[in-house]
């Protein structure tokens, strides 16, 4: 079904209710969601990315519990033992994070430990492009799932394909080809009018219509910027619509996580097409009083994912969804004087969804084996944790957009790979 | 071929060498024809402007009790209004437009830099020198502390050369890409050691300055785009910049294109590089003199060179508060840049922000249409704002294409699409009910209808180019 801007234009003339109308990526987009399966095409897998910006102290989130060294190296803010949430014999989970235990004991979640890179840069500057480009000699000025998004979703009109709940573009996006939009609630993503003028909003976004849809003579930018505008409206209604009327069925923290990934459960559920879904949580740079400031962090990002997955559930979309957590280091090794941590190196992350091959991914990290500076050393590289994603899940040529030799960690059920 | 100098020229001039005029502005320049109205933006360094100065020395110093000033210059959002400042309130646009594309040319992020008055004192080099010989800006920008910060020359030393500098010298700054060897670029960051910054040790970071070690300095022998000596920063900036291809000067031909860009259109006909390279050469690699060539170019005035540029969100900002000549405390337009994708003084790389279409998204359209709907409902005594009475001061308004016809000349529409003027009429006379008829001139009507006037324009596709 093709859907030209004179298209647009006869149906936006006269006097119309914008969210009667329906853009043609949505109706492309909700086909055959009900039918879908283990072995959905991969075309309609969506990928949700969390950042924890800051650099998320993995020790405090995913606990050696069991290593004696691990009490004497945070003998400040060490996490005690019996209170850990066990995963296995060695690792427990934070004990505030009861919501992603309950998903690991559903069998949901795959923790891949010690994630990094070679040589670490200590800068949060440097440490988060490297992450964002997958590229440690900075060279690279696309995002990784930029790369990936130009490859395969570059021309196909849909202006949510991927979407970042964030104030600005994160630069995993950064494409040459795609534009991302990057909006933090469904109210700023709309064409807000005259507050003190309600009777007249109709008139004003119809006219904006209609204005955006005009055809230009020369071969300017105003007819790319015009389809813009279009495709603006028609996507902010579907958005709009589904977001007015939704039930979430699961208990959001009331905080801009939760906000966050309930709009991003709108967005899954609004059947646009969404690829790729992108969340920003920050507050994880903890130099001093971590032992107060990251527990409710890490509570909130355990609680938020299980509202996620809880609401994804009441929906009937899980099985479409995967998550995956990043930040740009760890902490160091030792806690410090001021009860908080310096910058480290690698880091516990966390992949969950119905597609899991649930388990840990790695070793607990060995705290007897440190670097020059204090830091754990890398044990899985963070390409190999992008590209076990890009390929298993978004069933992409992995190696044509991180490089080839990252081994595949394997942490996706083979039902779904 | 010569300029047909109307009023839509003018108007053009106006968005391009500044960020649009008033329709008072367009009237002088129409009146002064076009030499006068190119010198009246090239020749701004003989233009009276010290109310501007005076202003901002009294927002950025603190007005006891307070102990910090409006504008915080030890701050990011206390530079970037600075510099929005500056650019809604100059008599200068030129001087602030030209400042605006070197801020994104030798580029420095404060993420990296972590200090706004090394990055507020870069943008005050780049202004002082905006126009002037190219060698100077090069040579200021290579020994400026943010520069030396961001692009890492202060670990490229003697034995263990940092090439990120030397390299984006050249690519990004002067030649462009695939006019040097890695061969170059080794050698060029040898010439470049030693060129670093020192402060006080127990000063802040804000007071780094540039300092000369000479004992980091590889006085070896370099050879640099085919010259060997034993040159030094100085000497090797020399080399670059008069450099010469088959087609003459390198680095003319890259900065003409860069400014092409900037004020024409993309993708530069060959022709146009090369005569205003011309002037470069000529002119003793004077940007005076290539911009006062350019605004004099029948293309630069062809229909296809107007409407041909996107805004970028500062222009975005700064434009429609010159045209409806708001009163502003910058503090709505800064906090609007990030989500219209433009952080000021942050940008992602070296390269700077890419512009053109990469501007707009579904996101930034929506994020462009907030900014604007502040800016023209906003009925308080305070923030940014628009008085609609002084904007409508004599002009008629009995009927929807009178209000239409004076606001379109207010943001410089009066070209607009008959069709898009056929609908913003339409929306005049709109009731409710999207039924005809509304329109009479009264004080409840201009409110509302005016201003939702303003903003259905200012988040048209002409206003989004210029």
């Amino acid at each position: 079904m093709s859907f030209s801007r004179r298209d647009f234009l006869l149906r936006s003339a006269g006097f119309v209710t914008v969210s009667a109308m329906v853009p043609k990526w949505s109706v492309a987009a909700s086909r055959g969601f009900e039918a879908v399966e283990a072995d959905a095409a991969a075309s309609e897998r969506t990928l949700v990315i969390l950042e924890l910006m800051g650099g998320n102290d993995g020790l405090n989130t995913v606990i050696p519990y069991a290593d004696a060294k691990y009490g004497q190296l945070r003998s400040r803010i060490g996490i005690p033992s019996n209170t850990v949430l066990p995963l296995d014999s060695k690792l427990g989970l934070h004990p505030k994070m009861t919501g992603l235990k309950a998903l690991w004991d559903a069998q949901r979640v795959a923790v891949v430990e010690n994630v990094g890179y070679p040589n670490s840069s200590l800068s949060h500057f440097a440490s988060r492009d490297i992450w964002h480009t997958a590229d440690p000699s900075l060279v690279e000025h696309r995002g990784w799932l930029g790369r990936w998004a130009d490859a395969n979703l570059a021309g196909n009109g849909n202006p949510l394909s991927c979407t970042a709940i964030s104030s600005s573009l994160p630069r995993t996006l950064l494409a040459d080809n795609v534009q991302v939009p990057s909006f933090l609630t469904l109210a700023t993503y709309s064409y807000q009018t005259d507050g003190a003028a309600a009777g007249d909003r109709n008139n004003q976004v119809n006219t904006f219509l209609k204005q955006s849809s005009q055809e230009y003579e020369l071969p300017t930018a105003a007819d790319a910027v015009g389809q813009l505008g279009e495709d603006a409206i028609a996507s902010s209604n579907v958005l709009q619509t589904v977001g007015s009327g939704y039930v979430a069925a699961g208990t959001y923290p009331a905080n801009s996580l939760g906000s966050a990934l309930l709009l991003i459960a709108q967005i899954v559920n609004a059947n646009v097409g969404a690829r790729i879904l992108y969340a920003t949580y920050g507050g994880f740079d903890n130099h001093a009083a971590e032992d107060q400031a990251h527990d409710p962090l890490v509570q909130n990002v355990s609680d938020a994912i299980k509202a996620f997955f809880d609401d994804l559930d009441g929906h009937g979309k899980a099985h479409n969804v995967l998550l995956m957590t990043w930040s740009e280091f760890g902490r160091r090794a030792q806690d410090n004087a001021s009860n908080g941590t310096d910058h480290g190196t690698s880091a516990p992350h966390f992949v969950v969804g119905d597609a899991v091959g649930a388990g840990i991914y790695g070793n607990s990290p060995n705290l007897t084996n440190l670097d020059s500076n204090g830091n754990l050393l890398v044990e899985n590289d963070f390409r190999s944790y992008y590209g076990t994603i890009l390929a298993d899940w978004l069933k992409a040529d992995s190696a044509a957009i991180l490089g080839s030799g990252w081994p595949n960690l394997g942490f996706l059920n083979k039902r779904y790979v | 071929m010569s300029v047909r100098w109307d009023r839509a020229a003018a108007a053009h001039l106006a968005r391009r060498a500044g960020f649009g005029g008033t329709p008072a502005e367009i009237d002088a320049l129409l009146a002064m024809g076009l030499e006068a109205a190119v010198s009246s933006f090239v020749a701004y360094d003989t233009i009276e402007n010290s109310a501007l100065e005076a202003d901002l020395i009294r927002l950025t110093t603190p007005a006891p009790p307070a102990t910090t000033a409006t504008y915080d210059l030890n701050t990011t959002s206390g530079i970037q209004k600075w510099f929005l400042h500056r650019m809604v309130f100059t008599r200068r646009p030129l001087e602030e437009k030209m400042t605006l594309l070197w801020n994104n040319h030798f580029t420095s992020g404060i993420a990296k830099v972590n200090d706004a008055t090394l990055i507020l004192k870069q943008n005050k080099t780049e202004r002082s020198l905006a126009i002037d010989r190219f060698d100077d800006l090069v040579l200021a920008i290579t020994k400026d502390p943010a520069m030396i910060l961001w692009l890492d020359n202060r670990t490229n030393v003697k034995g263990r050369p940092n090439e990120n500098y030397a390299r984006e010298l050249m690519e990004l700054f002067t030649l462009g890409v695939d006019r040097y060897t890695q061969k170059d670029v080794s050698d060029l960051a040898r010439a470049l050691t030693g060129w670093t910054i020192a402060k006080p040790d127990a000063a802040p970071v804000s007071e780094y300055a540039f300092s000369f070690n000479a004992a980091a300095h590889d006085a070896g022998v370099k050879t640099i785009l085919g010259q060997t000596g034993n040159w030094n920063a100085d000497e090797a900036i020399g080399i670059l910049l008069n450099a010469t291809d088959a087609r003459g000067s390198i680095s003319g031909r890259f900065l003409a294109g860069k400014l092409w860009t900037w004020f024409v259109y993309h993708d530069p006909p060959d022709w146009a590089i090369a005569e205003i390279a011309s002037v470069y050469v000529s002119s003793g690699h004077s940007v005076r003199a290539m911009l006062d060539h350019l605004f004099r170019m029948p293309e630069f005035y062809e229909p296809h060179s107007r409407q041909a540029l996107v805004r970028s969100p500062v222009e975005y900002i700064v434009a429609p508060l010159r045209q409806l000549e708001a009163k502003t405390d910058l503090s709505t337009p800064v906090a609007s840049l990030n989500p219209m994708g433009q952080s000021l003084f942050n940008p992602l790389d070296a390269k700077g922000w890419e512009g053109d279409l990469d501007w707009v998204n579904t996101g930034t359209v929506f994020a462009r249409a907030t900014y604007t709907n502040s800016l023209v409902t906003n009925r308080g005594a305070t923030g940014t704002r628009i008085d609609v009475a002084a904007l409508l001061a004599g002009k008629s308004l009995s009927t929807a294409r009178d209000v239409v016809s004076a606001l379109a000349d207010r943001l410089g529409l009066a070209d607009a699409l008959p069709a898009s003027q056929a609908v913003w009429e339409k929306y005049v006379d709109s009731k409710a009910d999207g039924s005809r008829g509304y329109w009479t001139n009264t004080p409840a009507a201009v409110d509302q209808k005016v201003r939702g006037l303003l903003h259905l324009m200012l988040t048209s596709p002409d206003y989004h180019l210029c």
